[in-house]
C-alpha cells in the first residue's frame, strides 16, 4: 500500500514538472502583436504565418486596447513585441514608449513597422533606439527605381537587393536576389552609433520628402543615407528592427511581382520581400545569430586539472564550448574566427581558437608571457549580426620560484671562476702577508 | 720630444723610487691588487664579448673583483708606515683582521648572488 502511495506521488510530481516545462516553453516565445485594426491581420496574414512558423505564439491586440500591458507584477508577459500599428497616436493600457524601452532594456526584442502615416510614439521609440524617422506624411521617393504600378508619386520604391542590402547573411539570409518592394517613411541613422545597423538602404536616387509637394528645403535623407530597414542590437543583445514600411510585410508585397522601368523594362516574377521577411523575423526574434558559450577549462599542457595560478613560461591549453543558434537550434558555430586573448590590461597573447574533435569545443594553445601579474582569459567576439559574446576568466601568473631558475649556466663559468679565484687570492695573499718577515734593509727604510 | 723624454724620465724615476722606497709588504699588497685588476678586466672583456646573459653572475663576479680591490687598497693604506700618524689607533694586525672579516662577508654575498 505504502509503495503504491509513493508511486502516486512520483507520478504526480512528474506530471507537475511536465506542466511547468510546458508553460515555460510557451512563455518562451510569447509575442504581443499590436495592430492599428484587425484588418491588418488579413492584409498581413502571410507575414504573421511566417512569425508563427519560426515558433512564436502570437497575441493580437489593437494598439489602443485599454487592457494592454507588457508586464504584470514586475514580470514581463511577453518575450517579443511586434508593432504593426504605425499610425497610433497613443498606446492603450500601460504601454508607452518608456514601457517599451524598459522591455528592450530587459533584453527582449521588438519589430516595428512604420508608414507615411506615422504617429509620435513610434517616432519617439525610434529616437530612443538611435534612429530618426522622417516627419509624418513624408515618404521615400525614387524617380528612377520605382515599380510600374506606382500611382504617380514614385513612392512604391524598388530596392535592388544586391546594392542596397547589408552583407550579413546571418541577418538577411543568403537567397535574397530579387528586388524588394517598399512604400513608406524614410529613416536616418547616426553613422557613429556602433549599435545601429543599416539593413536596407535606398538607392542613390532616393530621397525622403512630402510626395505631393515641391522640394523646397533639403530633404532629411538623400540617396544612400535614406535607410529603409534599420536595426539596433543593444549591449544586452536585445534586438530592435525598424522597417519604415508596413506594406513591406503585406501579403500584397510579399507575393507580388516587381516591374522595373529603369534601366530597361523588366518584370521579376517574385519580390524578395518574403525571403527577407523570413530571415529578418528569424534574426529579430533570436532564432539566428545568437552565440552562447560554456564549460570553460584551462590547464597546463599535459595536465587535466585547472590550476589556481600559473608560472611564467607555462604552456597553457584553453578550451571552451561555443554554440550558435541556427533556425532555433543550437549547432556548432559556422564561423571559426573566434579568438582568445590573454589580457593583463593589454592583451599579451591573441590566438585564434581551433576546433577540436568535438565540433562545439574550441581549443587554444599558447605560452604564458614572461610577465607576471593577474591575467584574464578573454573572449570578446563581436561580429555583424551576431550577439556579442564576451567572457573573462581571471587567473594569476606568478614569477619563477628562486629554486626554479637555471643553475650553472655554461656561459657564466668565467664569472664563477673569477669569484672563486678572488677567494683563493685572499687565502694565498693572507699566507704570504702574514708570513713575510721584512729583512734588515726594509727595516731601515 | 722633450715632453716625451721627460715623461719617460718621470716613469723611470717613479719606478726606481717605488723599488727603493716601498716596503716589500706593500709590494705584496700591490701584487695582489694587480692580480685583481687583471681578473676584473678579463671579466669585463668577456662580458663585452658574450653579452650580459647571466646578468647576476656577471654582476657578482665583477663586483667581487671591484670590492676585493677596494678592500685591498684600504688594507694597503692602513698598513703603510707613512700613514701611521693618521691611523693611530689601528695596528697593522687589526687592519688585516678587518680586511679578512670584510672579505668573508663579501664572498658570502657573492656566492649567494652568483648562482
Amino acid at each position: 500500500m505504502g509503495l503504491r502511495l509513493t508511486d502516486i506521488i512520483i507520478i504526480f510530481s512528474v506530471l507537475g514538472s511536465l506542466v511547468v516545462c510546458d508553460t515555460q516553453s510557451n512563455n518562451q516565445d510569447r509575442t504581443l502583436v499590436l495592430l492599428d485594426n484587425f484588418n491588418t491581420k488579413e492584409t498581413h496574414s502571410s507575414f504573421l504565418k511566417i512569425l508563427q512558423g519560426i515558433g512564436l505564439s502570437l497575441d493580437f491586440k489593437t494598439a489602443d486596447d485599454p487592457s494592454l500591458a507588457l508586464s504584470k507584477y514586475g514580470e514581463f508577459l511577453y518575450e517579443h513585441l511586434v508593432i504593426l500599428s504605425p499610425s497610433v497616436e497613443e498606446f492603450g493600457g500601460n504601454i508607452n514608449v518608456a514601457a517599451i524601452t524598459e522591455f528592450i532594456d530587459s533584453g527582449r526584442n521588438v519589430l516595428v513597422a512604420g508608414s507615411s502615416d506615422i504617429g509620435e510614439p513610434i517616432r519617439d521609440l525610434a529616437a530612443e533606439c538611435g534612429l530618426e524617422m522622417d516627419e509624418e506624411k513624408t515618404a521615400v521617393i525614387d524617380h528612377i527605381n520605382y515599380d510600374k504600378r506606382d500611382e504617380g508619386y514614385h513612392t512604391m520604391v524598388v530596392a535592388k537587393s544586391k546594392a542596397s542590402l547589408i552583407d550579413a547573411p546571418v541577418v538577411v539570409g543568403v537567397g535574397v536576389n530579387d528586388p524588394l518592394l517598399y512604400r513608406g517613411i524614410g529613416l536616418t541613422v547616426d553613422a557613429d552609433n556602433p549599435l545601429v545597423m543599416e539593413i536596407l538602404t535606398g538607392s542613390p536616387s532616393s530621397f525622403s520628402y512630402f510626395p505631393d509637394e515641391r522640394v523646397k528645403n533639403a530633404p532629411q535623407a538623400i540617396g544612400k543615407n535614406t535607410v529603409l530597414i534599420a536595426s539596433m542590437q543593444a549591449r544586452n543583445n536585445a534586438r530592435v528592427v525598424f522597417c519604415g514600411s508596413l506594406d513591406f510585410f503585406s501579403d500584397e508585397f510579399l507575393h507580388s511581382n516587381v516591374q522595373v522601368a529603369y534601366p530597361k523594362e523588366r518584370t521579376y516574377e517574385n519580390s524578395g520581400n518574403e525571403r527577407l521577411a523570413i530571415s529578418l523575423a528569424g534574426w529579430t526574434f533570436k532564432k539566428n545569430g545568437v552565440l552562447r558559450y560554456g564549460n570553460i577549462r584551462h590547464h597546463k599542457v599535459g595536465e587535466t586539472k585547472e590550476a589556481q595560478f600559473y608560472t611564467v613560461g607555462d604552456e597553457l591549453e584553453f578550451t571552451v564550448d561555443i554554440e550558435e543558434l541556427v533556425n532555433g537550434k543550437w549547432v556548432p558555430p559556422i564561423r571559426s574566427d573566434i579568438q582568445l586573448e590573454f589580457v593583463r590590461i593589454d592583451p599579451f597573447v591573441r590566438v585564434t581558437m581551433n576546433r577540436s574533435s568535438n565540433p562545439i569545443t574550441f581549443k587554444a594553445h599558447f605560452k604564458v608571457p614572461d610577465v607576471y601579474g593577474v591575467y584574464q582569459f578573454k573572449i570578446d567576439y563581436l561580429r555583424l549580426g551576431y550577439t556579442h559574446m564576451f567572457s573573462a576568466t581571471q587567473v594569476s601568473v606568478r614569477p619563477l620560484e628562486h629554486t626554479q631558475y637555471e643553475r650553472f649556466i655554461l656561459s657564466a663559468y668565467p664569472y664563477y671562476a673569477s669569484a672563486f679565484s678572488m677567494m683563493f687570492g685572499v687565502f694565498i695573499f693572507s699566507f704570504v702577508f702574514l708570513h713575510y718577515r721584512p729583512n734588515d734593509k726594509d727595516k731601515r727604510d | 720630444m722633450s715632453s716625451q723624454a721627460s715623461l719617460s724620465e718621470i716613469l723611470s724615476t717613479l719606478y726606481t723610487e717605488y723599488n727603493l722606497k716601498t716596503p716589500n709588504k706593500l709590494k705584496i699588497v700591490d701584487c695582489y691588487l694587480f692580480y685583481i685588476l687583471l681578473t676584473g678586466i678579463f671579466q669585463f672583456g668577456y662580458c663585452c664579448l658574450v653579452g650580459t646573459f647571466p646578468f647576476n653572475a656577471f654582476l657578482s663576479g665583477f663586483i667581487s673583483t671591484v670590492a676585493s680591490f677596494t678592500l685591498g687598497v684600504c688594507l694597503r693604506v692602513q698598513v703603510n708606515p707613512l700613514n701611521r700618524p693618521i691611523f693611530k689607533g689601528i695596528s697593522p694586525e687589526r687592519a688585516f683582521g678587518d680586511f679578512l672579516f670584510a672579505n668573508v662577508l663579501l664572498h658570502l654575498i657573492v656566492i649567494n648572488f652568483i648562482g
